[in-house]
């Protein structure tokens, strides 16, 4: 594998008020693993997650992307190089047709130019529907298809969770940072967003995933990264882990006792 | 007789025409970008009295009215200056709003900038005459075709239409483009369209230009229509006209700004003016009819709050149907 990993991030630091959400966190994400970021509830993860995909700016520290510093870029910079962030309550745009929610994703569309927009609707019809076939095709992948016309405001949870799946991978990502996927979704469905993130890795798209449920962790993760109150406390495998008595101890302290290793 | 019903029907036509240019500008403001702009009816004004002094001719010492350029442009060329003219400002003010992702504080400062050129055009009689306002614009092919004012105002409604249809086009054009579902994007979540690489800021402050110049037009049309304006004229009443007429229509939906502004801008506002007024109580018509019209919006908010004629769904026409279409669904129903 690449000496340099596709993601660094270095000393970051961030204090909201009085609140030091996050304190230092440090690791790194190799390129073609899934990665998990673990920690208790409060931990600083979706802020690390903010911070990585440009939204929040930190106080300290430095994210580099592809060996290029991205810390001080603009969200929409970050996206366009290959950095895709999801949120971690699904946040669909509502009013768009499912079909149009993966339309909006890639980057550089012809239409997108004014001039083409008002004055040249010819030369981005064949770029629209080279597009539309694609969402089309990917919607399938995820069995969104037979919803395509349907508002996204009107799927259920598990369905929008896969929407922000299929909304990701039609930008055409290097890397996808998930914050929490698979929350409040049935088990069946979590099994079923683990295989897509699995057939993805295969794909090619390197992740970053926060995520609770260690018995998925385990399953679909090469990597564990622990975050606790803002540091990077333990890296390494699940089993690993599993030995580290200082990872048991902020699990517990943080009032979360992993129920689906538990039984 | 005849006379009169002409010219009162190519009035109210013309105010058609000038409400839905408003109501699609701020359609494109509000229902592609989800821009809050509570001074609309400043960029008309804008648009109005840029057109207006550049078709006057210069001041005249003496007159006792005061305004600034008086370049006696062509129409074409006056009409370029003022749409021109509410772009910038336009754009000056979503230099300062755009850039903060709340949108209440895109109310406040569109509201704070309406009442600071309200101020400043009213109180300064030096640049478009004060609370006097300009009179005596000339009219685009007045002097040239010698008609007699009905006609006129037939012609002028055709010249209104002409400029409407094609306004109207380029917004539908630019609504069905992927440069309108990238607005839609911001209007529906802007921190997510930007975190799917949108240039979110960019794609605000194009809606906020081009809906102002679309008002500036509205504007250049009607200082050309009843050859005057004055500051009594745009306050912040009128904006609120052209807001019901985009939520009774239909937010997002040009469809629903040309219903809506029919609806409220003629059928409500205009044709009411029209009513002989009451000697002892002059103003109980224009209160009458601004009560009329916010119990229009409560109402579509409350039974109907997509509008007459809502947003439609995209359509992306041409696609092939796929006969893997039943395992899709039956995956889809499992979740
Ligand atoms: N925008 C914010 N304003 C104030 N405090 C915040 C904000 N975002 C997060 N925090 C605080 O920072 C800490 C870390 O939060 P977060 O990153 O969401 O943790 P996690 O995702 O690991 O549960 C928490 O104490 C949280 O209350
Ligand atoms: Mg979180």
């Amino acid at each position: 594998m690449d000496a340099t990993p596709l993601l660094e991030v270095d000393g970051i630091k961030k204090a909201f008020g009085g609140v030091q959400a996050v304190d230092g966190a440090a690791f790194s994400v190799d390129e073609g693993t899934v990665t998990a970021l673990i920690g208790p509830n409060g931990a600083g993860k979706s802020t690390v997650v903010g911070v990585i995909g440009g939204a929040i700016a930190p106080d300290e520290g430095r994210v580099s992307f592809r060996g290029e510093e991205i810390t001080s870029l603009a969200p929409h910079r970050i996206a366009r190089r290959g950095l895709i962030r999801t949120f971690q309550i699904s946040r669909e745009y509502p009013a768009m047709t499912v079909l149009e929610n993966l339309m909006v994703s890639p980057s550089n569309q012809r239409g997108e130019k004014l001039a083409n927009a008002l004055f040249a609707h010819r030369s981005y019809r064949n770029q629209e529907r080279q597009l539309a076939v694609k969402a089309l095709d990917v919607l399938e992948d995820f069995g969104l298809y037979a919803m395509r016309d349907e508002y996204a405001r009107n799927l259920s949870g598990g369905q929008k969770r896969l929407l922000e799946l299929a909304r990701s991978v039609m930008a055409d990502p290097t890397m996808l940072i998930l914050d929490e996927p698979m929350a409040g979704i049935n088990p069946a469905l979590i099994s079923h967003i683990g295989e897509h993130i699995l057939r993805l890795r295969e794909a090619g798209i390197t992740f970053l995933m926060v995520e609770h449920n260690l018995e998925v962790v385990e399953r679909i993760c090469d990597h564990v990264i622990v975050l606790a109150v803002g540091r990077t406390l333990a890296q390494g495998t699940m089993s690993e882990l599993r030995a580290n008595e200082a990872v048991v101890a902020a699990y517990l302290t943080g009032g979360i006792v992993d129920a689906g290793t538990a039984h | 007789m005849t006379g009169i019903i002409v010219g009162y029907i190519a009035t109210l036509g013309v105010y058609f025409c000038i409400y839905n240019i408003l109501s699609i500008g701020l359609n494109i403001q509000f229902g592609y970008a989800g821009i809050l702009d509570f001074t609309v009816i400043t960029f008309m004004a804008i648009g109005g009295y840029m057109a207006g002094v550049a078709s006057l001719g210069p001041e005249q010492p003496g007159s006792q009215i005061f305004y600034i350029l008086g370049l006696s442009l062509p129409w074409p060329v006056a009409m370029l200056i003022g749409a021109t003219a509410a772009g910038l400002v336009g754009c000056a003010i979503g230099l300062i709003a755009l850039r903060r992702l709340r949108s209440d504080y895109l109310a406040i400062v569109t509201l704070a900038a309406g009442s600071i050129i309200y101020g400043l055009v009213g109180n300064n009689t030096k640049i478009f005459d004060g609370f006097e306002g300009l009179v005596g614009v000339p009219q685009p092919l007045n002097g040239v075709l010698n008609l007699n004012p009905n006609s006129y105002s037939l012609f002028f409604l055709g010249f209104a239409a002409v400029i409407m249809v094609i306004l109207w086009v380029a917004a539908n054009r630019l609504r069905n483009s992927p440069l309108g579902r990238a607005m839609r994007a911001t209007r529906e979540d802007l921190e997510v369209a930007e975190a799917y690489g949108k240039n979110t800021y960019k794609l605000r402050m194009m809606a906020m230009v081009i809906g102002s110049i679309y008002v500036g037009i509205g504007g250049v049309l009607t200082i050309w229509y009843i050859t005057a304006l004055a500051p009594a004229g745009w306050g912040t009443s009128e904006t609120f006209v052209v807001w019901a007429a985009l939520i009774v229509g239909g937010v997002g939906s040009n469809g629903g700004a040309v219903i809506g502004s029919f609806l409220v801008a003629v059928v409500f506002n205009e044709a009411t003016r029209f009513l002989p007024s009451i000697s002892s109580n002059p103003s109980l018509i224009p209160e009458v009819r601004n009560i009329c019209i916010g119990a229009l919006v409560i109402l579509t908010l409350r039974f109907r709050p997509q509008g007459v004629l809502p947003e439609r769904k995209a359509k992306f026409p041409g696609l092939p149907e796929r006969p893997f279409g039943e395992k899709a669904t039956a995956v889809a129903e499992e979740v």
